[in-house]
């Protein structure tokens, strides 16, 4: 899960930071299934560690 | 002092080059200063090998010399044109060559071949300088007005072809010379690329100025390796002295050549098959149209000439329309480079005017048949031509005159049969030459020459003899109206003219004819002496 | 319907702005200029007698059959060869034709067998048929002459037909159909004259280059080349025309039929996408249809140790229905799921995914285009606007250089690549991005002018140093950019690839292809005309997948080579029906049509169709439902004609995740490898068997009509809405069509489809509705369908797949010419002659350095698994790369792929793994554990 989200964001990296975070979270949003979200919020709170900067941040507007 | 000893193959196969080794041998051996210059040949094969002897008084010449006779000669003093046995006088007045109108051949036999400077010295790339004053429109008018028609028997008139070409837009033309000369009793090509190779590159260049062609290709049958030693070396020079390439003498026009060779089939002298054979592929027929003047080589339009046609253009542009079209007569202008050959006394090459007839150039020039028995047939136009009896030896050598008694003038190949020849025997070898030769194309060339063989057979066994005498003719109208070239179109010609003129051939029983009556195939026969 | 005999116009047809009228036997008749005079007549409605004319090859002029007269001209000329010209007056028929059209009868007659009664062609001989139509009486050479007919020599090497030179009539047909429309140049004329043969290079047919297309066979016009089914069977009595369940061609085929049993697949020449070609597979290998080893009867079990127990229908669809409804009950509404197949029809699809989201209530439904070409559809639709290929194949024959990225036409594509190489022998330059020498690289009359045989995995790296010589030596379409893309994200792109990290020179430290030239490649491509890239599985199945789509959708706007034929950024398909799979809503994400499960007012549209509440998030991907499967989460499963257990990476990964599932229902022809693992079996219906439509790379809806009847019983779509209806949600179709009906109603970009217009017209390309009534063969002419058109930022981000010391090697997979996929189809035909077994291609320097032989067993070793297979030393490999295909499957070769996939889609990444290659001495355990588990879990009780 964090390789896949990690790809995802190190995809957008290239982007001006708001519309990376913009990207990455409209991805996760789209494509990912519940389980996989919910998977996802649980391992931020648990401190998220190894996870691309902006998926925490995108973590957190998909909430 | 010059001693001229031809190295073309007619001289070579009679041991020229003996005999310019006993002539070194000698000069050598008596500390003369005497250069042997290897020269095309003039044409007159029972004289080979024909020596030539500059003198104050001009050439003379002496033959036929073998390397034996050579030591004589020497003692005689042939080297101040002394009288010996062999000797012939002034070449330039030995009748054979002195009734003759040489224009194309107007070198040959004369220079070296491959001495620039001697083609240069005798009007050579005369004809180009002025081309090179020339529109390609302008060219093409000349050629056109010339009357030229293509020399490689189909009589199509060259300027009209060139402008064809002259007027399709593309990116690439070719200009392509064909040198597949494979008709019996022909060497007219053979002669004048061994003799004088440069005519027939300053023509190409010519034709490439004036259709817009910048590459050129000459197509040669491999069984003339003499040639293609001869060309090679040639276009070699040619390029060195600026004569092809990127800047045509200096004009900054630009023709490139090269030779091709051959492998042999037949088939390949017509322009289609000549094409798909230089572009890689399997020696085969195109169907027309396509022209090979829209789509000719590699799809690009292309001029496709033989050797004669392009090798008379220099002289053409050099003294102008209007000088060659005096020569010759009705739509046949300029002259033919006629070759006899077969059971003929004198064997040779003789260029004339068309309006010659077949009998002055048979007794005029060859003095009747080799074994001295009575004439019975002529076949003119090569393998395909019909065979004429003695009835027609007054149809003058033209294009019409011949098409209106369903004869060829072909590439003007004369092979003359004594009455030891047996026509049905020889209408049956003509289906069979088209089975050997036939590319397997279309149907009637195809299926229809081994039939036709099998016919004649039948009829040559007396078997169901009028039935298959008519089936005969029904397959020759077959073969004529429906082939797709003009091998399998123009084999009823000789089949028909012999059932038409020697119907008595056919009703005998068959004897098997002496070997030297078959036909005769190219160069063998024009070794004759 | 009767035997459908196509009518044959001689020559090809021209295309001409100019139009000549002529008049054929007093008739007047109106072509293009350069059409043959023969062609003419049969518009006229006059049939020229001909035999070795035929429109699917050039004018030959050689039987001189077809000999005409024209008004004012000397001779007969040959109608095939001779093109109209205005005001021509045509004479067909004098009584000099008819002499010389009976004399050349009589001659063919001459040397041709006298058999015609026990004759293979008997009924349908060209020579026979002109025999009659000339009133040929006699034969007055008699028949004792030379001859080609007493040679009783037959060539039967190929297993599909047989070649009996001595009725061969020497037409070359099948010489220039092998040519001009296959472009395989593996026959020939041997000798000259009489003595001329066909000849397949002077050696049997099936060691000669020959790919056993059929183009010969059909263009045969006597039993010379003939369908061995033909000789075994006898001639069809009626017809049905159908599209091929093979590859994303989409080849429309005649099924020649005596009553319910095939005689022959004959390419059908209306079809749009082959226009009357096939390769082998389509042609030929049909075999598996009626293969014994065809489940023909439901079967249940309940762990997959036990043998199957065949029950009824009826029994088979409750026994699911019940199992599932206990399963939802007990895991959640989210705990069951279904996989459709890109080989089922658009109907079956739509069905199955309406099933996932109406019956069972949730968006777990994926397909098998997720592990090839999902990262197509997220590419081009974010770009352009749209999940499709740009353009029909005909395009390509206005295209000015083809950039092939990825895809090995000739093996996989058979039919699109021979209309391609026609393009190419015509003068199109050709540009090919591949790890391997591709036999396009270079073959017969065809050679790329750029091969840039880039490691696999750097494909994004490529994409860039192309984008950025065309960025920075002033290449861009700047006006066509200005006027149709999104100029603010053009503006990004533009600055990042011209970063000189993207330069050539900067890349090919990872590409590994010299920088002059990925300069000279771009430089063709930007400025050489019409651009057309046309791309496969080697762009998709990456890490990096979307990104490299899209790359490629930036190169392709960045020049300007969208919206107008001969250009355009093509997938190639594998399967028949990925595109169709993909349109249908098979993704959980979308709805049929590329709408989001979130787009409320597109799930109110189905909601109310439907008539219930749908979900608004998207469900499980395949790759998803096997986590899941293994964290305990998802216990039933239902897949729809395909075999995740061979076709899907990491073998043991699935069949650990499959093992976890509570219930397995397979609908297949055969006990597949997934079926191992399941519980029910849904007996399934071949192509043959079934009513519906496919829908193949280049958007074209074509139908498949049902030749014979399904041999379970019950067609796939019909056993889902049994399924369904036992779930307790109703559906009442009575016939596919109705289906069509109800994705029209529901599907903007369908809502013109019906079956009626698709029979009339023979085919649509979507998008068909009230602005393109008739389909869309180019998309995006004159602007995007998404507005503008958007450059991406395709960052390389290598894959975390390397080669180590351990695994120092990269195995890339493909496929080959004559076999498919996972080979349920077949590698139960014959067609195991060719490929009997996968094989590993190594480079020779690779091989020297392992001590490894040609035919040796060597072991395939990844972090995934290892399994073992014969090697072949090849050239046509780069040294570090190894190469295999995964159609048998006892190689396993989807044992040694490993789960990491496309960052966007889960595209899984076929195409890079780390693998080790050794000399072995006897096979994997993996392979020794196969056996044994296949034969348990395959047993059927008597």
């Amino acid at each position: 899960m964090v390789h896949m989200a990690n790809q995802i964001a190190l995809n957008f990296a290239a982007y001006p930071h708001e519309e990376a975070v913009a990207n990455v979270t409209n991805h996760l949003k789209s494509f990912w299934e519940r389980r996989m979200k919910q998977q996802l919020h649980e391992y931020v709170a648990k401190g998220g560690g190894g996870l691309h900067e902006l998926v925490i941040e995108a973590e957190k507007r998909l909430k | 002092m010059k001693v001229f000893v031809p190295c073309d193959m007619a001289a070579l196969s009679v041991g020229a080059d003996a005999v310019a080794r006993a002539i070194s041998e000698q000069v050598a051996a008596r500390r003369l200063d005497v250069t042997v210059v290897r020269n095309g040949s003039r044409g007159m094969f029972w004289l080979e090998p024909l020596v030539e002897v500059e003198t104050a008084k001009g050439r003379v010449a002496y033959g036929p010399v073998t390397a034996e006779s050579v030591q004589g000669l020497f003692d005689a003093g042939f080297l101040e044109g002394k009288a010996h046995t062999l000797c012939l006088g002034p070449t330039e007045e030995i009748p054979y060559l002195k009734k003759q109108e040489r224009l194309t051949f107007a070198r040959c036999g004369i220079v070296d071949p491959l001495s620039l400077s001697d083609y240069v010295s005798r009007d050579g790339y005369k004809g180009l300088q002025r081309a090179l004053t020339m529109t390609p429109e302008a060219l093409v008018e000349e050629v056109t007005q010339s009357g030229l028609r293509g020399r490689g028997g189909a009589g199509f008139p060259t300027g009209i072809k060139w402008k064809t070409v002259l007027h399709a837009a593309a990116d690439q033309k070719y200009i392509v010379c064909n040198a597949d000369e494979g008709d019996s009793g022909t060497y007219a090509d053979r002669m004048i690329m061994e003799g004088d190779p440069f005519v027939l590159i300053e023509g190409m260049t010519i034709a490439g100025f004036a259709v817009g062609a910048t590459s050129g290709y000459i197509y040669l049958r491999s069984e003339y390796p003499h040639a293609f030693k001869t060309l090679k070396r040639a276009i070699a020079i040619a390029y060195e002295k600026g004569y092809l390439g990127a800047d045509v003498a200096g004009s900054g026009k630009h023709f490139d050549l090269d030779v091709r060779l051959g492998a042999g089939a037949y088939i390949c002298g017509e322009e289609t098959s000549l094409l798909e054979s230089l572009e890689g592929k399997r020696g085969q027929i195109r169907p027309k149209p396509p022209l090979p003047a829209i789509e000719g080589l590699f799809g690009k339009p292309t001029v496709v000439n033989n050797v004669i046609s392009l090798a008379t253009v220099p002289i053409i542009l050099d003294k102008g329309a209007d000088f060659y079209k005096d020569f010759g007569m009705g739509r046949s202008r300029g002259t033919l480079t006629i070759q006899l050959a077969g059971n003929i006394k004198y064997g040779g090459l003789v260029e004339k005017a068309f309006g010659i007839t077949l009998r002055e150039a048979i007794y005029d020039f060859g003095g009747g048949t080799h074994s001295g028995r009575s004439f019975r047939a002529v076949q003119v136009g090569g393998p395909l031509g019909a065979y004429f009896p003695e009835s027609l030896l007054d149809t003058p050598l033209d294009y019409e005159a011949f098409a209106a008694k369903k004869g060829l003038v072909g590439h003007g190949g004369i092979v003359v049969f004594d009455d030891t020849v047996d026509l049905a025997r020889q209408a049956r070898f003509a289906m069979e030459f088209c089975a050997i030769e036939s590319c397997g194309k279309c149907t009637p060339c195809r299926i229809g020459s081994t039939r036709g063989v099998e016919v004649i057979d039948r009829i040559i066994a007396n078997q169901d003899r009028m039935k298959n005498l008519e089936v005969l003719d029904d397959l020759c109208e077959l073969m004529l109206d429906g082939s797709l070239c003009a091998l399998g179109g123009l084999t009823p010609y000789p089949v028909l003219s012999a059932v038409q003129h020697f119907p008595e051939d056919f009703d005998k029983p068959a004897v098997p004819p002496p070997p030297a009556q078959m036909a005769p195939k190219g160069q063998e026969s024009s070794s004759w002496r | 319907m009767a035997l459908i005999h196509e009518t044959d116009y001689g020559t090809p047809s021209r295309v001409a702005e100019t139009l000549v009228t002529l008049e054929i036997d007093g008739k007047p008749v109106t072509v293009p200029a350069g059409t043959s005079v023969m062609r003419a007549a049969v518009v006229a409605g006059v049939q020229v007698p001909k035999l070795c004319a035929t429109d699917s090859v050039e004018a030959f002029g050689s039987c001189r059959l077809c000999l005409v007269e024209i008004e004012g001209r000397r001779g007969t000329p040959a109608s095939c060869t001779l093109p109209a010209e205005p005001g021509m007056k045509v004479r067909t028929s004098s009584s000099k034709l008819s002499k010389l059209r009976r004399g050349m009868m009589e001659l063919y007659i001459s040397d041709h067998p006298l058999d015609c009664l026990t004759c293979g062609a008997n009924g349908n001989c060209e020579l026979q048929d002109m025999a009659g139509v000339v009133g040929l009486r006699e034969v007055r050479y008699g028949y004792d002459g030379a001859n080609h007919f007493k040679e009783n020599v037959k060539d039967n090497s190929n297993p599909y037909f047989s070649f009996e030179p001595a009725k061969c009539i020497l037409c070359s047909r099948c010489v220039r159909a092998c040519e001009e429309v296959q472009g395989t140049f593996a026959l020939t004329i041997d000798g000259r004259g009489f003595a001329s043969t066909v000849s397949a290079g002077g050696k049997p047919f099936l060691e000669s280059e020959c790919v056993s297309c059929g183009a010969c066979v059909q263009a045969c016009p006597t039993a010379t080349l003939i369908e061995k089914s033909v000789l075994a069977k006898g001639q069809g009595e009626h017809t049905v025309i159908t599209t091929c369940a093979y590859c994303g061609v989409g080849c429309s085929f005649k099924a020649e039929m005596q009553g319910s049993e095939v005689v022959r697949m004959v390419p059908h020449k209306d079809g749009k996408a082959n226009h009357g070609h096939s390769c082998v597979k389509g042609r030929f290998s049909w075999g598996y249809a009626t293969h014994k080893d065809r489940i023909l009867k439901p079967m249940v079990r309940a762990k997959i140790t036990d043998p199957w127990r065949e029950v009824t229908w009826e029994e088979a669809i409750n026994h699911t229905a019940s199992e599932f409804k206990r399963i939802q009950a007990k895991y959640g509404r989210d705990s069951i799921g279904g996989i459709t197949s890109s080989r089922c029809t658009n109907e079956e699809t739509y069905v199955m995914q309406k099933l996932v989201r109406a019956a069972f209530g949730n968006n777990n439904t994926d397909t098998c285009a997720r592990v090839c070409h999902s990262p197509t559809g997220y590419g081009l639709k974010t770009t352009f606007g749209t999940s499709a290929g740009t353009q029909d194949f005909d395009s390509v024959e206005h295209a000015d250089v083809i950039m092939i990225i990825g895809a090995n036409p000739t093996d996989a594509h058979p039919v699109f690549a021979s209309q391609m190489k026609r393009r190419l022998r015509e003068g199109a330059r050709l540009i090919i991005l591949d790890p391997r020498r591709i036999d396009l690289v270079k073959s017969p009359h065809v050679q790329a002018e750029y091969h840039l045989p880039l490691k696999p995995g750097t494909n994004v790296a490529m994409i860039n140093a192309l984008a950025h010589v065309i960025v920075t030596e002033g290449l861009l379409a700047e006006e066509y950019i200005h006027e149709r893309c999104d100029l603010p994200a053009f503006e990004l792109w533009r600055k990042f690839v011209a970063e000189e990290r993207n330069s050539p020179e900067a890349t090919e430290a990872f590409t590994g292809v010299p920088a002059a030239d990925v300069r000279g490649a771009a430089r063709l491509y930007a400025t050489g005309g019409n651009g057309a890239i046309y791309y496969g599985l080697g762009v998709t199945e990456h890490s990096q997948g979307s990104t490299m789509v899209m790359g490629m959708a930036n190169l392709a706007m960045a020049t300007g080579n969208i919206g107008k034929v001969g250009v355009g950024v093509n997938p190639l398909r594998g399967q028949n029906n990925v595109q169709g799979s993909c349109d249908m809503g098979s993704f959980p994400h979308e709805y049929s049509g590329y709408r989001h499960v979130s787009d409320d007012s597109t799930r109110h549209l189905f909601e109310s169709a439907w008539g219930v509440s749908l979900q608004s998030e998207p469900g499980l991907r395949i790759n998803n439902m096997i986590d899941a499967a293994m964290e305990g989460t998802f216990k039933g499963l239902y897949i729809q004609g395909e075999d995740i257990a061979q076709s899907d990476p990491n073998t043991q990964h699935i069949t650990a995740g499959l093992s976890a599932i509570e219930c397995v229902v397979v609908q297949d022809l055969f006990l597949n490898e997934t079926a191992m693992y399941a519980h029910v079996f849904f007996p399934g219906a071949s192509f043959l068997e079934k009513d519906g439509t496919f829908t193949n790379a280049e958007r074209r809806i074509s139908r498949v009509r049902k030749a014979v009847a399904p041999m379970a019983g019950l067609g796939d779509w019909e056993v889902t809405q049994a399924l369904s209806n036992a779930m307790g949600y109703p559906m009442h179709y009575n016939h596919p069509s109705e289906i069509m009906a109800e994705i029209a109603r529901l599907t903007p970009t369908f809502s013109g489809v019906t079956y009626e217009k698709i029979d009339e017209l023979g085919s649509i390309q979507w998008p068909c509705n009230e602005k393109a009534p008739e389909g869309t063969p180019v998309m995006h002419i004159g602007g995007f369908v998404r507005g503008k058109g958007k450059f991406i930022i395709t960052e390389f981000v290598p894959t975390d797949e390397r080669t180590t010391g351990r695994f120092p090697l990269i195995l890339t997979t493909g496929r080959i010419l004559t076999q498919y996929n996972v080979g349920a189809q077949t590698a139960r035909t014959e067609n195991n002659v060719w490929h009997p077994e996968d094989i590993l291609e190594i480079h020779p320097l690779d091989a020297e350095n392992r001590g490894i032989n040609e035919g040796d067993l060597v072991s395939l070793t990844s972090r995934a698994g290892d399994t073992t297979l014969k090697a072949r030393i090849s050239e046509r490999m780069q040294p570090g790369v190894v190469y295999t295909t995964f159609h048998h499957m006892f190689t396993g070769a989807n044992v040694v792929t490993t789960e990491f996939a496309d960052w966007a889609t889960g595209c899984p990444e076929y195409k890079v793994t780390a693998v080790q290659v050794a000399l072995a001495k006897k096979m994997s355990a993996w392979q020794e554990h196969y056996h044994e588990t296949r034969r348990i879990t395959t047993q059927i009780a008597k």
